[in-house]
């Protein structure tokens, strides 16, 4: 019954894509998708990127969504192919990423006899995506895709995979376009359409009675949309409230604004975390008091009244019990927030907190960020703080991989717009940051993008230099080499007796010669006068790069809570002695 | 562990593990029963009953009705975590609503050696009012159903009696708001 109207499984996908405005997808080709690469030859709204390993595609996808904020896409093969982006995928729902993943799948008839690259996809992705898929009636394709779109990119964001088994790509069916499918609302789950004026009511009664105020700022704030950020930076010029964000919430605030206390939690900057812990009033908007930032729970900024913006239901009361929230979108809310302010005209009476700021500016004295640049040896601090003086005028997005190099981007790196900072918090995926810098240059085609990276997380992605080459995709790759698993090396000094177990990175390649292999270009700065030089270099030049930043092996990453302390005890240089007794507990701890 | 706040809370309301009947209404659809409980497994909840059936077939709907202990805090977390789940339409705890009934059905079978130990089961059947389901020379099968706290009495009482041999299935509890 071959009709004019029917199409390929294949066909309805890449119409559904192209509905859905997609225009970029990572994948990696094999058995069980090849009708869906045969339908991708035969047309050109789509850019497929090959990745060189699925795991490049599933970061690529994550980098594209986060610094574009449409969904990022990928298509892999049955079995390996997917295996191979279950890591990704965690790491899209840990960090709130909006990824669509279409997946091979042997024949329906094959299904559960252990065919070959037959895997439960469904079964081993459920934990690690929002919602999955296996469609195996080729007329209920159309409708699951646009269903996937919309799940992955309403309230909060998520991964969502789609399993096609073989013969469901060959068999055909009517396409559905988008406009005509209507979803049920039960599924995609977008959070109260009302912003709840009681909550706002009292937000703002309590931000007229409180005397130490603080917004806490994290990446829901960036899902919202930019228009969040807007809505913020109004909210707290207004206000005069002191704010400090969450890893993710980096570039929701100017991070040079005065009012910006910079990054909170494990490592972040000693006045943020003293104000959280000294505040009486906490606005916590749309992060999730994770323990990377809360410290130890029942020492956790124990005088504030609490109020919580966070989409997903969730988050609210999970880890921390809060006094006042809300499930709806920040935007709406912010607004809201502002307009009630605006229409009441509410005088913000101790508009200036000024004993608060004073004891704020006390603790900035404290300068927890210095670090002592000598004059051979760069330190990686340094580093980090002349790419950023030397990039800051460019329209920059930085990527980066996990550990010691993560956290100094965060502290030195500053932000003034959201979408810019492209990190994997939740998870803490090594090698991400490649892949992730692939796809964020494919969005952004004409920007800078710095991946900024360790020599160890590196080398887990490192086939996808060859991506980034074959596209020409002038992706940056500035590696603060030290030799060493520098984050483990750390907690390895300060609670297991400086007992380096495993974690020198021995037999390192040259990177320089390495990048050329690849017929990328490999500079390198060994000692602080070739900094500027490298990194000025590595601009400069329209194609990808890898700088080998040689940088001192025993620096540690401060401030810091050590692990089961709380905010106020933390560690300001290696000079600082920890609790025994919370290094005890905190051993147990991750 | 949850944080302190300037506001009071109720003490019990955060400490005390207990009993929770949760109703689940969910999309009838493959993986669903996966879905909640690897959700259950994966973030270290109980699970101490569970039932599923289609309850609307033009609707394609089921209800799950799940009992767990745990904290209010841990309850209250569980259904959160149920209602993000996407075929997932409400999640209920029971306990929670102003009115609700719950019921469990059990057959039993009892095999027993003499007239005394007979004598003593049809007692507590008939105090119990269960329904004989079949009864042969030495074996009577019994369907009792009510609340889980009502088949536990009976079942402790026919424990009393000595040298018989029991055998159970339960179907677990299910409720529904009045």
């Amino acid at each position: 019954m071959d009709n004019e109207n029917e199409f390929t499984g294949a066909d309805i996908l890449l119409k559904a894509l192209k509905d859905q405005e997609v225009d970029t997808i990572f994948g990696y080709p094999g058995g069980a998708v090849l009708p869906i690469y045969d339908a991708i030859f035969g047309q050109n709204f789509l850019k497929h990127v090959l990745v060189r390993q699925e795991a490049g595609a599933v970061h690529a996808a994550e980098g594209y969504a986060r610094s574009s904020g449409k969904v990022g896409v990928l298509l892999v093969t049955s079995g390996p192919g997917v295996t191979n982006v279950v890591t990704g995928l965690t790491d899209a729902l840990m960090d709130s990423i909006p990824i669509v993943c279409i997946s091979g799948q042997v024949p329906s008839h094959l299904i559960g006899t252990d065919a070959f690259q037959e895997c439960d996809t469904t079964g081993i992705t459920r934990p690690c995506t929002k919602h999955n898929y296996l469609v195996k009636d080729v007329s209920k394709l159309s409708e699951t895709i646009h269903e996937a779109f919309k799940i992955a990119s309403s309230g909060r964001p998520g991964p969502v995979l789609i399993d096609i088994p073989k013969d469901v790509q060959f068999a055909k069916s009517k396409y559905i376009p988008k406009k005509d499918i209507s979803f049920r609302e039960h599924r995609i789950k977008a959070g109260s359409k009302n912003v709840d004026k009681n909550f706002v009511q009292e937000l703002v009664n309590h931000i007229k009675k409180s005397e130490r105020p603080i917004f806490y700022v994290g990446g829901g704030c960036l899902n919202s949309g930019p228009q969040a950020s807007q809505e913020l930076i109004k909210l707290v010029n207004k206000t005069n409230i002191p704010i400090t964000t969450t890893l993710h919430g980096l570039g929701c605030f100017p991070g040079e604004d005065k009012s910006s206390l910079g990054m909170l939690g494990m490592h972040g900057n000693y006045e943020a975390n003293l104000a959280m812990n000294k505040c009486d009033l906490m606005i916590n908007v749309g992060a999730r008091f994770d323990d990377r930032v809360t410290g130890r729970l029942d020492a956790f900024s124990p005088d504030s009244v609490k109020f919580h913006i966070d989409i997903d239901q969730s988050s609210i009361n999970k880890n921390v019990k809060v006094d006042f929230h809300t499930n709806t979108d920040i935007t709406m809310t912010l607004k809201e927030i502002n307009s009630f302010i605006e229409s009441n005209n509410i005088e913000l009476e101790k508009k200036d907190y000024t004993n608060w700021w004073g004891q704020i500016n006390d603790w900035r004295k404290k300068e927890c960020l210095h670090y002592e640049q000598g004059e051979e040896i760069i330190k990686p601090q340094h580093a980090i703080s002349r790419l950023y003086d030397l990039t800051t005028q460019k329209d920059t997005f930085i990527t980066t991989e996990v550990g010691q190099h993560q956290m100094w981007a965060a502290q030195y790196y500053k932000f003034s717009k959201p979408n810019r900072w492209i990190t994997s918090g939740g998870l803490g995926t090594m090698g991400f940051g490649m892949p992730a810098a692939v796809g964020a240059q494919m969005a952004n085609p004409d920007s800078l993008v710095i991946d900024i990276a360790g020599e160890a997380s590196f080398l887990m992605n490192i086939q996808e230099i060859a991506t980034a080459v074959q596209y020409k995709l002038p992706i940056k790759i500035f590696i603060l080499n030290n030799e060493y698993m520098g984050m483990v090396r750390q907690w390895q000094e300060l609670l297991h007796g400086s007992r380096y177990s495993e974690s020198y990175v021995d037999a390192l390649p040259d990177f320089k010669k390495l990048a050329e292999s690849f017929n990328a270009v490999g500079v390198r700065a060994k000692n602080i006068s070739e900094l500027d030089d490298a990194i000025n270099e590595m601009v400069s030049i329209d194609r990808p790069v890898i700088a080998d930043i040689w940088v001192d092996k025993k620096e540690n990453c401060f401030p810091m809570i050590p692990s089961g302390a709380a905010h106020h005890e933390m560690l300001l240089s290696k000079y600082d002695k920890e609790n025994p007794e919370n290094q005890e507990k905190g051993k147990v701890l991750v | 562990m949850s944080s302190t706040s300037v506001y009071p809370t109720p003490i019990n309301a955060f400490k005390q593990s207990k009993r929770s009947v949760l109703s689940v209404i969910v999309d009838n659809e493959p993986g669903i029963l996966a879905r909640i409980v690897g959700l259950f497994s994966g973030r270290g909840y109980n699970i101490e009953a569970l039932n599923v059936t289609v309850v609307d077939i033009k609707n394609n709907l089921s209800r799950i009705t799940i009992e767990t202990l745990g904290e209010e805090k841990v309850i209250s977390q569980i259904i959160a975590q149920l209602e993000k789940l996407v075929p997932v339409h409400s999640a209920t705890n029971l306990a929670n609503l102003s009115e609700s009934y719950e019921a469990e059905i059990c057959l039993v079978k009892i095999e027993f050696d003499n007239n005394e130990q007979d004598q003593k089961i049809l007692n507590f059947a008939d105090i119990y009012r269960s329904r004989t389901v079949q009864k042969r020379q030495n074996i009577v099968v019994y369907e009792i159903s009510g609340t889980s706290e009502r088949i536990n009495k009976f079942l402790d009482d026919l424990n009393t009696i000595g040298g018989i041999k029991v055998e159970l299935v339960r179907s677990g509890p299910i409720g529904l708001g009045i």
